[in-house]
């Protein structure tokens, strides 16, 4: 085994009992790819409590380096499905293999071999009050029994990595939630894990520190290769870093795909709530209160115009009242880079009339954007 | 005060710290790993063993439940199967202990059981063993409410050593008794009294001390 790379792509993981070089390591470590087939969960049914069934035959594959982002609301099974990955929850049918390997064949020092290489953090940090923030960073490591030298020199290169070389000595009540969550990801990748998974580590902090926090995350992902797993409730998260999503309810994985045509061409109801939550696309309350599905005796139609990739910056509007002469008010709207591409959503109203809305809508198409007709209003 | 009386008030401090401090470590010693034990051996826990945690629960209680003073006497044959005598000051530490064992037990599992249980799975997903987690994550954690709870034992020792008399174990509260109320010198009673209340205070005075030092979750920035 080359002792320079810490993961060589031919030791299967909890196989690989060996410790990682603690030298940085010009080589980039490659994450692990996941895959879950056909993963039910059930909650054994308690007291007057029914049975739960937490997942419900999810299948879902996690290509290796990417940063995939698994939404859902609470209760959808979200959290279960992300614990599947390092074994905290076992299915009860169905397999989790990470590169290959069946987490739930898994037992005793094999399944904590694997853990070591799977780094979580949590959405209130698990931090220990009694371990200063160097010795929070050292627990994974004294651990798996690394030496004392090799312990203090990987953990200040953590320290500096997070940007908190200052609150070496100091503990977590001193820290805010920002730092305290940069913590719990210097702790998380003490080991070199392949995997991070992330348990809505932002979901406690503030707009500015969750930016900060995603930030940083993409930073190390794009570091170090790492399969980055997170799981939240806010689109704001998915758009912000990542580049697959699924969305999951009720214990199903209803959409999943690559984060842009995700929000482009939303599917499932859900999926669409969660993305007009993040994109400007909602309709001002007072209109949507008025909408009708039927045009009869309207005397506008409300209009979402999705524009992407090389079309977001069409400028559609001017050519629709130019060309067609039509009177275009716009509702809402909004242009944002989403996965790093341009995205923009409008939300116009135009006059109700059927051969009007036919033209709009196939002058958009020409133009490679989408439009889909929301509803008319008197 | 005569230097007689002084002489016995020594002599009998010296009693009462030798009898606390024993049944104090003994107790601490054993108590520990039960405690330990018995907060993580429930449903679903890191040692789970329902029944024995039942059982263990219940002689714990069981003990609890005894008024010292019989436990004292009803454990006569075994103080004299491990001390040798049933009688005197070193014979007194071993009804002592078995008092202290489950009431530094139920501290020790009330102390665990506050750890916040993220804590726990933060540890399992880091790949650490069970007593790793009880070593480096659950005692350390625990420690500001364990030496508070040990405070409380100590100075609840020091109450229940007044009733070793009885078996000549000796100690402040047996001078109190044999000499301030039995022989009527009303200032022997007194000086007993002081000098209790002064170790009462000074021990909860150093227990407060030490777990103000450990507790690192309320320092001001």
């Amino acid at each position: 085994m080359n002792a320079l790379t810490p993961f060589p792509d031919a030791v299967p993981l909890a196989a690989a009992s060996s410790q990682p070089d603690p030298r940085e390591d010009a080589s980039r470590p490659h994450g692990a790819a996941i895959a879950f087939s056909g993963v039910t969960k059930r909650f054994a049914a308690k007291g007057a409590a029914a049975e739960v069934v937490a997942l419900d035959d999810v299948t879902l594959d996690v290509a290796p380096g990417s940063i995939t982002g698994i939404i859902g609301r609470s209760g959808a099974g979200k959290s279960t499905l992300l614990r599947t990955i390092n074994g905290l929850d076992r299915p009860t049918a169905g397999t989790v293999r990470i590169d290959g390997l069946d987490v739930g064949a898994l037992d005793g020092a094999d399944l904590r071999a694997l853990r070591r290489e799977i780094g979580m953090i949590f959405q209130h940090f698990a931090l220990l009050s009694s371990r200063t923030v160097f010795d929070n960073i050292a627990l994974p490591l004294e651990l798996a029994g690394t030496p004392r030298g090799e312990i203090a020199r990987r953990v200040d290169e953590l320290i500096e990595l997070v940007g908190l070389t200052d609150k070496r000595g100091r503990y977590p009540a001193e820290l805010s939630g920002g730092q305290k969550q940069r913590v719990g990801i210097a702790r998380a990748l003490a080991t070199r894990p392949r995997v991070l998974l992330s348990d809505e580590a932002t979901s406690a902090l503030d707009p500015e520190t969750t930016r900060s926090i995603l930030a940083l995350l993409k930073r190390i992902n794009t570091l170090t290769g790492v399969t980055i797993v997170l799981i939240t409730h806010e689109m704001q998260v998915i758009k912000e870093i990542c580049d697959r999503v699924a969305v999951i309810e009720a214990g199903r994985i209803i959409e999943a795909g690559d984060v842009y045509e995700v929000f482009a061409r939303p599917q499932a109801d859900t999926t669409r709530s969660f993305v007009a939550s993040v994109t400007g696309a909602a309709l001002p309350e007072a209109i949507a209160a008025r909408l009708q599905p039927d045009p009869d005796g309207a005397s506008q139609t409300g209009l979402r115009i999705v524009f992407t990739g090389e079309n977001a910056t069409t400028p559609v509007i001017s050519r629709l009242s130019r060309s067609l002469d039509v009177d275009v008010t716009v509702l809402a709207g909004q242009v944002d880079a989403i996965a790093g591409k341009p995205f923009g959503n409008l939300i116009v109203a135009i006059p109700a009339r059927p051969d009007v809305v036919d033209a709009v809508v196939a002058l958009a198409g020409a133009h490679g954007l989408q439009a889909e007709v929301l509803g008319h209003v008197a | 005060m005569s230097p007689e009386i002084a002489r016995l008030l020594v002599e009998a401090l010296g009693q009462t710290l030798y009898m606390v401090a024993a049944a104090g470590l003994i107790g601490t010693a054993l108590g520990l790993p039960l405690g330990v034990f018995l907060a993580t051996s429930g449903r679903g826990e890191l040692f789970e063993a329902v029944a024995l945690n039942r059982v263990l629960g219940l002689v714990v209680n069981a003990t609890r439940s005894t008024p010292f003073i019989i436990l004292v006497v009803a454990i006569i044959p075994f103080t004299r199967l491990v001390a040798g005598t049933s009688i005197g000051t070193t014979a007194a530490i071993v009804p002592l202990t078995v008092a202290a064992t489950p009431f530094i037990a139920r501290i020790i599992e009330a102390a665990i059981r506050e750890v916040d249980a993220g804590l726990i799975e933060a540890s399992r997903a880091m790949g650490a063993t069970p007593l790793q987690i009880v070593g480096k994550v659950l005692l350390p954690e625990a420690l500001p409410a364990i030496v508070l709870g040990l405070t409380l034992t100590a100075v609840s020792l020091i109450g229940y050593s007044a009733m070793v008399g009885a078996v000549g174990g000796g100690g402040l509260g047996d001078l109190g008794i044999r000499f301030g109320y039995q022989r009527f010198m009303p200032e022997v009673m007194a000086a007993v009294v002081i000098v209790l209340i002064a170790l009462v205070q000074a021990v909860q005075s150093l227990g407060d001390w030490i777990a103000r030092r450990v507790n690192r979750r309320l320092r001001s920035a």
